[in-house]
């Protein structure tokens, strides 16, 4: 099977660093920016099954840099979900604002492992389809 | 009709029986002369009613009487009559218990010519109690009228602040929260990882993951610290313990902390002044956490340059200024730095990690030790912050 490519955007190395390794140990593949700026291009070239976003990051923000990407033709149809250590209401605010496919809480490692696949799932890119 | 509901107690307005101003009356058979006589005696006397028995029939004002009386002839035409021939034998009759701004609602309603004549109170049974003057009437209502506008602007007031508040608290769940959990999320993700490489036997990166757990920590308890100070201050829990200190090597291990959080950054941090020993007598806690976060911030605001600590002294007083060559505050953010949770970024943008708690830590730091902090900056080219503190507590 071919492992699921997943990009994570953060400024915060630490965060990319352990969502990157626990990522991982599910076997995905995982890339990592740590800079806003030049997402697109990214997302382009790497052609990911699934974008976490951090969202407060210097100069351009998760929820500004969400909506570029799905406002581009080359890019619209990834998914993105945020991953962010703000407040729960405020990141529900900021998918309902942004139309993301949703968020992720950082901190809980359980969550993430199941709420990446769950996503996965849902943009139709099941990890295990390879069952089939 | 009844009492309005709208009246509040304390915008009640009083009875009028309390405000006669006087119970000055004369007979109604007395000669306009002998009027003319007591009103250029007695200068204060602003009008007489004319009272027959106990029962009022007329007025006479000062105003009109005078008038009456200097015009051509009159002295000769009405010196000599009784001064019920010239008197207002319809004035406003007003009973005692009547409100005051009933009575100045009838008072006003008059025709222009008498709307400062004074109005006659009588009791249950008609019987003169004195008049009052519509002039301290108006000037009673609008007393009244001050008192009910400075209650509303009070309560505005009060409206305002609860609003600013409830501001300050939003912006603490969108940075604080952000602030505390990112560290708390760092640590246990690095945690989880450490753990998942243990269990593979890898320990390669082990110590680098380690020292990124570390500062994770320590950046975290920073901000509790914060928080826990500021709680400390708001509920005057912080106590002053003053000693004799020297202030030069104090700021020379601060500006040493400032060179480590300038880091790679090309900045030099410098002490300058000639003063090669002072002695203050101060909470030295107090003064080496001022410092700190002063300088804290000029490492975190400066990209380039130099950041500058100086020390004079005078006055009884030693001035200590930290200056910069960093990003600098607008005139407009001047104020709001110094306010808890106060930063200039917007949260979801920031640039720079931090609560907005130093400089507020700060000024109360400053306030308790009996100083004073000012900000001065430039946009674009660089920060002062000078803190002035007594050279000894009772030295002013
Ligand atoms: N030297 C400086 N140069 C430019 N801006 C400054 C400087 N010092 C303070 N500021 C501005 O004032 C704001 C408030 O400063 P303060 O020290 O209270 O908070 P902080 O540094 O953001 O966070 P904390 O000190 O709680 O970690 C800063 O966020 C920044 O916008
Ligand atoms: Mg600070």
């Amino acid at each position: 099977m071919k492992a699921k490519k997943i990009l994570i955007i953060d400024d915060d190395d630490r965060h990319l660093l352990t969502a990157k390794e626990l990522l991982e140990e599910e076997g995905y593949l995982v890339m990592t920016h740590n800079l806003g700026f030049g997402s697109t291009n990214i997302i382009k070239a790497v052609r990911p099954d699934l974008v976490l976003l951090d969202v407060n990051m210097p100069a351009l923000s998760g929820d500004k840099l969400a909506t570029v990407i799905s406002g581009q033709e080359a890019t619209q149809n990834i998914p993105i979900v945020f991953y962010s250590s703000n407040d729960e209401d405020s990141l529900r605010r900021s998918v309902r604002e942004t139309r993301v496919a949703g968020y992720i809480c950082k901190g809980n490692i359980l969550d993430l492992k199941n709420k990446v696949a769950y996503y996965l799932e849902q943009s139709g890119n099941c990890r295990t389809a390879s069952r089939y | 009709m009844g009492e309005r509901y709208m009246e509040t107690a304390q915008t009640e307005s009083p009875r009028v029986a309390s405000l006669i101003t006087s119970r000055e009356k004369v007979a109604p058979l007395i000669t306009v002369s002998v009027v003319g006589q007591q009103f250029m005696n007695t200068t204060d006397l602003d009008a007489l009613s004319v009272v027959d028995c106990d029962e009022p029939v007329g007025l006479v004002t000062r105003q009109k009487f005078m008038l009456t009386l200097f015009r051509r002839y009159g002295f000769e035409l009405y010196g000599k009559k009784r001064i019920i021939a010239i008197a207002d034998t319809a004035p406003l009759i007003i009973h005692e218990e009547e409100r005051l701004d009933v009575a100045m609602d009838k008072a006003l309603e008059r025709q222009d010519k008498d709307i400062y004549d004074e109005i006659i109170v009588v009791d249950d049974a008609d019987r003169y109690k004195g008049y009052l003057s519509v002039k301290q009437m108006i000037m009673q209502q609008s007393t009244i009228l001050a008192n009910s506008v400075m209650q509303k602007e009070i309560a505005r007031e009060r409206a305002r602040e609860l609003e600013r508040m409830s501001q300050v608290k939003s912006q603490f769940i969108a940075n604080v929260t952000h602030e505390l959990r990112s560290p708390v999320n760092a640590i246990i993700g690095l945690a989880e990882v450490m753990k998942i490489s243990t269990e593979k036997g890898q320990t390669d990166r082990m110590k680098e993951r380690l020292s990124l757990l570390t500062t994770s920590a320590i950046n975290l308890r920073a901000i509790i610290t914060n928080i826990l100070d500021l709680s400390k201050i708001e509920a005057g829990k912080m106590e002053v313990f003053n000693d004799g200190f020297d202030l030069v090597p104090l700021l020379h291990e601060v500006a040493e902390t400032a060179r480590i959080l300038a880091g790679g950054k090309p900045v030099d941090v410098n002490v300058t002044g000639t003063i090669g020993s002072l002695v203050i007598l101060s909470d030295m806690v107090k003064v080496r956490q001022i410092m700190i976060n002063l300088l804290s911030n000029a490492a975190k605001f400066t990209e380039r340059g130099s950041i500058t600590v100086d020390l004079t002294q005078g006055n009884g007083e030693v001035t200590i200024s930290v200056s910069d060559t960093g990003i600098g505050i607008r005139r407009e953010d001047g104020e709001k730095i110094f306010e808890a949770f106060g930063q200039v970024e917007n949260a979801h943008i920031k640039q720079h990690e931090g609560t907005g708690l130093g400089l507020t830590i700060t000024r109360n730091l400053v306030a308790m030790l009996g100083g004073r902090i000012a900000m001065s900056s430039s946009f674009g080219e660089g920060t002062t912050f000078t803190v002035t503190l007594p050279i000894s507590p009772i030295s002013h």
